[in-house]
């Protein structure tokens, strides 16, 4: 049987309501194939560039995605914020995906998240690493995040698995109940909180990270999550 | 002793000055009364050193050096504390700033591609 390409179109339609925000700094090697990939199956793609000096924004505006520019380089979670407000006031889309510059994310995940949240109307889904085998984190980083995990179980009740994943699928509605002030590392903790607080219907989807060589470089390390422990008390 | 009593409620404040401290005009109304104690009590330190033996002997230190020194690191972590926050406010002001001009600029770049495509 040929592949069907009608289905194809009408999943194509149906993911034209959500919009792509990526968080991008310094990601001109890969931006383009993330970008391009993305296009296969979403309508709507925005990049933040948050003070790149590596040409990565002219780099996806020319892939066909939408660019907003941060003057300065602020940090990820003012980059997502900055592209929430962009996608609240200046688009009608329902939901967003968060996908991350750096090529980590399978596109399939993302429109697999996309598409549950539209049919299912979930308000918020949490792309996971750990609820199947496919990714193998490697055992530092399994600690790194399976403490961050405790703590944000511990702070708010919600038994997630992967707190610092970022592939998220957020409603039109979640995005109202998000304000990062985080604008550094901090924000994945930060928007889980803030959604429990808001007791919209969540759910976790499993998703694979893929370590390539060039992703590895660009990891959290686990002092870091002593900042982000700190970030979230000293606000 | 009297003036480890004094030194943790100090100490607690300015802990607690780290987490919970908002912005405001009482808050600024605190900070120059101190600004203005602290100003005062030098002084007449200067002025009266033997004073601060005294003083020293009535909350329990021995000497009015060790007072001093005492006063000195209190205000000092105080004045950190209170950079640090202030530090982070001007911070949220800049993001807050970056933010208008990038949206600024997305809705210029929408009028303008519009107006060329027509």
């Amino acid at each position: 049987m040929t592949p069907d390409v009608s289905s194809d179109r009408a999943r194509r339609a149906e993911l034209n309501s959500v919009c792509v925000v990526i968080p991008l700094f310094n990601e001109a090697e890969v931006i383009a194939a993330v970008v391009e990939d993305l296009r296969g199956s979403f309508g709507n793609i925005v990049c933040v560039d948050d003070g790149s000096s590596d040409g990565s924004a002219a780099i996806a505006r020319s892939a066909g995605a939408t660019v907003l520019q941060h003057p300065m380089n602020l940090g990820q979670g003012a980059a997502l914020q900055t592209g929430f407000d962009y996608v609240v006031s200046q688009t009608d889309a329902t939901h967003v995906v968060t996908f991350d510059a750096d090529g980590q994310h399978r596109v399939n995940d993302a429109s697999e998240m996309a598409e549950l949240a539209l049919r299912k109307r979930i308000s918020v889904i949490y792309g996971s690493r750990f609820l199947d085998k496919r990714t193998k984190p490697g055992l530092k980083k399994r600690v790194v995040l399976q403490v961050a995990a405790l703590m944000t179980r511990a702070f708010t009740g919600l038994r997630l698995t992967d707190a610092h994943n970022g592939l998220r699928v957020l409603s039109r509605e979640a995005l109202r109940k998000i304000r990062l002030e985080q604008n550094g590392m901090s924000h994945a903790s930060e928007i889980v909180h803030q959604l429990a607080k808001s007791r919209l219907s969540w759910k976790e989807y499993p998703v694979e990270v893929l370590y390539t060589d060039y992703s590895k470089k660009k990891g959290q390390s686990l002092l870091n999550s002593i900042n982000i422990l700190i970030d979230l008390i000293v606000k | 002793m009297l003036s480890q009593w004094i030194l943790v409620a100090a100490f607690v404040f300015v802990g607690f000055y780290l987490l919970k401290a908002r912005r405001g005009s009482n808050q600024q109304a605190i900070r120059r009364i101190f600004i203005v104690i602290a100003l005062i009590a030098g002084l007449l330190a200067v002025l009266f050193p033997d004073y601060t033996n005294v003083l020293a002997g009535l909350v329990g230190v021995g000497r009015g050096a060790d007072l001093l020194l005492y006063a000195f690191v209190v205000f000092g972590l105080f004045y950190a504390v209170y950079q640090y926050r202030r530090q982070l406010w001007q911070e949220k002001v800049n993001t807050d700033l970056a933010r208008a001009l990038t949206l600024t600029q997305a809705q210029l770049d929408k009028v303008v591609e519009e107006r060329e495509s027509s």
